[in-house]
């Protein structure tokens, strides 16, 4: 005679991040690290950007504001002294500009990784010494690849983020959180492809940080001829 | 096993002799019938193919030496017992490791590990525990009653006594070292002297048996004979085990964290080269020194095959104490320190740095790239703050943008979002080589159709995009 299963409360399974139900989106076990938009964290499971899990980025033009979005976050895990990595990024980081965004410098790892972005990341997510990891995988990163950088990740108070090309958008993916950017109308139009909870229904726009006045359009600097004594100076525009 | 083992150049079917008696054999011997004692000309007769080789005492002294580095993770406080034993004091660590059977345990993995074969005993005399190992039983004899009880079941051929007090006893009719213990001492102190009885007495713990501790070295070094000539970097790591294995649990004796070691390769030709190891963080773990190891190992060319490995700690600092956590903590990983060093070994030092600021007007030159491992210098002087918006990202080179109608385009025509600021600076290195020399720029961000914010400049040559403001 087999005993009967020890009967379970329905809401404790609910409590579990990986169980969640259709209407409602999952909670996380790990705290999630808010991302400075209160209208973003409404939409993503645990209230926020979740640890211990891949996020994936699909963006096809850079300098849409894009890195900016994730600032107030990353400034939050760097201000709390956690090591922030950026693995093959494509162009090289500006210090000024990140450390005027809230970012240790000195903390701040950049990797140039080759052609082993997949194994540098996999060491960076399973070490546990990083509060942020942030790649620029290549183009062919495949689902095993993937796969092993989410089983890294999971258990890790780690926020993992992957910078992939829309065209990604249809092949599947093990990261729970999927998010395609472009640019809107007024600011950044963030797209939730994939999350643990019920599908959302509409991108949504949000403001981030953009230099200068947003607002207003300079019609014309007006320039001065910068190298007087080179051959043929440009005129004023 | 000691005289088979220390050796190098081992191959299936190999024994030891001394003075034309066979000393130990390998498994492979055995099969064939050959025995510790038989005659080589037996020996040779029963294995056709039998390799045998000449007993070598220094050898053997020294793996017995790296073996008591590498125990001192156990124990503080061992002693050699030449020729082939170790003692190990456990009786003050055992609520360290959770009792005498998990220190065994962990004892014979890590043996195991070094591909050494052992027998072992548990015993409260240092005697008594000898000539219990030397059974193979592997006996556990932890109170003086059941190490009498055990040390009585022994043949009195056990303690390796001079054959002509075997005979004797037997002649007597003693044949277990119980019938031994039952007799009067002073009788039979006359018939076979002192030696054994005080021997017995010894191991049953009724006379004292002081221990000469083993010192560890000062400083380590330790060295280890290929088996074979080893042409390809990767299969020394397989060899370098040992070696760290001694490292790790000489540290561990003398309370002290290696910050870089150096493997030292002699090669069949006679030349030398040498792999430095160098540990982001001190540390003393076996295990990351072989990680190290191997990720330097696997791009390591070898001029010539190698046939000796050295392993020196060049640096070593002071372990700081630590306490041990009450609660148990999930496992959290190796931690930022060693994961960087692994990535460094692995693609070079310049792949990882930190980023430092340097008070430079010039986008190229305010930012430095810093050694993440250093220690870090007393947080760097604040470089002055710019007016004007900085990008995150900037461009390797900046890359020249076509005009139309006076506008810069890039990925159609480009709006200025701001006025332009001018920066010209850097006439102190023009000319210099790898320097950005003297720019006179103006910069201004500006926004294309698409939506992407851009960092550009023009100077005399025309347009130029330099960052990105992602």
């Amino acid at each position: 005679m087999s005993s009967a299963p020890a009967p379970v409360a329905l809401a404790e399974i609910l409590a579990r991040g990986d169980v969640w139900r259709g209407d409602a989106l999952a909670g996380l076990s790990e705290a999630a690290i808010p991302s400075g938009h209160p209208e973003l964290d409404a939409e993503l499971p645990g209230g926020g950007w979740p640890r211990g899990n891949l996020t994936e980025f699909l963006v096809d033009r850079n300098g849409l504001g894009e890195m900016s979005l994730l600032l107030p976050a990353l400034a939050r895990l760097s201000g709390d002294g956690g090591w922030l990595a950026l693995v093959a990024p494509p162009w090289q980081p500006h210090a000024p500009a990140w450390a005027a965004a809230g970012l240790a410098p000195e903390r701040l790892v950049v990797v140039r990784a080759g052609r082993q972005v997949a194994w540098c990341l996999e060491q960076l997510l399973a070490s546990g010494g990083f509060a942020g990891v942030l790649a620029w995988p290549e183009a062919g990163i495949n689902a095993r690849s993937l796969r092993r950088l989410q089983v890294a990740a999971e258990g890790r108070p780690v926020f993992a983020g992957l910078w992939r090309s829309t065209a990604a958008a249809v092949a599947p993916s093990p990261a729970p959180l999927r998010i395609a950017l472009s640019a809107g109308a007024d600011g950044l139009s963030v797209c939730i492809l994939k999350r643990r909870g019920r599908p959302a229904s509409q991108p949504l726009a949000l403001e981030v940080a953009r230099p200068g006045r947003n607002k207003r359009v300079v019609a014309g600097p007006v320039f001065s001829v910068v190298a007087a004594g080179s051959a043929a100076p440009a005129p004023a525009v | 096993m000691l005289p088979l083992e220390a050796l190098p150049l081992r191959q299936p079917s190999s024994a030891v002799a001394a003075r034309g008696r066979i000393l130990a054999c390998d498994p492979a011997a055995v099969v064939a019938g050959v025995e510790p004692g038989h005659r080589l000309s037996t020996a040779l007769g029963l294995q056709p193919g039998l390799r045998v080789c000449e007993r070598d005492p220094a050898r053997e002294a020294k793996a017995l030496e790296n073996l008591a580095c590498w125990a001192g993770r156990f124990t503080p406080t061992l002693a050699l017992a030449p020729p082939d034993a170790l003692l190990l004091e456990i009786g003050g660590c055992l609520r360290l490791f959770g009792g005498a059977p998990a220190i065994v345990d962990a004892v014979l993995a890590g043996c195991a590990g070094q591909a050494y074969s052992v027998d072992w005993a548990v015993a409260p005399t240092p005697l008594g525990a000898r000539w219990l190992a030397r059974t193979g039983a592997g006996i556990m004899a932890d109170t003086p009653a059941r190490l009498h009880a055990a040390l009585a079941a022994l043949p009195c051929a056990a303690p390796s006594w001079p054959d002509e007090i075997v005979v004797r006893l037997e002649s007597f009719g003693l044949r277990c070292l119980g019938d031994l213990a039952r007799l009067p001492a002073a009788g039979l102190r006359r018939r076979i002297g002192n030696g054994p009885v005080d021997d017995l007495l010894r191991a049953r713990g009724e006379l004292p048996d002081p221990q000469r501790a083993f010192v560890f070295p000062a400083s380590f070094a330790a060295g280890l004979e290929l088996p074979s000539r080893v042409e390809h970097a990767e299969a020394l790591a397989f060899a370098g085990q040992r070696l760290c294995a001694a490292l790790a649990g000489w540290l561990h004796a003398r309370q002290l964290l290696a910050r870089a070691c150096t493997l030292h390769l002699t090669h069949d030709d006679g030349t030398h080269s040498a792999v430095n190891l160098r540990l982001g963080e001190p540390g003393a773990d076996e295990g990351r020194f072989l990680r190290l190891l191997r990720e330097h190992l696997s791009h390591l060319r070898l001029a010539a095959p190698v046939e000796a490995l050295r392993l020196t700690a060049d640096e070593v600092v002071a372990r700081p104490g630590a306490s041990a956590s009450l609660f148990d903590r999930p496992a959290a990983g190796e931690g930022a320190a060693a994961c960087l060093e692994r990535l460094r070994a692995r693609l070079g030092e310049n792949a990882v740095h930190t980023l430092g600021l340097r008070a430079d007007y010039r986008p190229e030159c305010a930012t430095s790239g810093h050694d993440p491992l250093a220690d870090l210098p007393e947080k760097s002087p604040s470089t002055a703050t710019f007016a004007a918006p900085r990008p995150l990202w900037l461009l390797r080179e900046p890359q020249a943008l076509a005009e139309q109608a006076g506008r810069p385009c890039w990925h159609g025509p480009l709006q200025f979002v701001t006025r332009s600021e001018r920066l010209e600076s850097g006439w102190w290195d023009e000319g210099e080589a790898e320097a950005a020399g003297d720019l006179r720029r103006d910069y201004c961000v500006a926004r294309n159709r698409y939506g992407q914010w851009a960092w550009i400049f023009r100077d005399a040559r025309g347009w130029f995009l330099h960052g990105l403001f992602a």
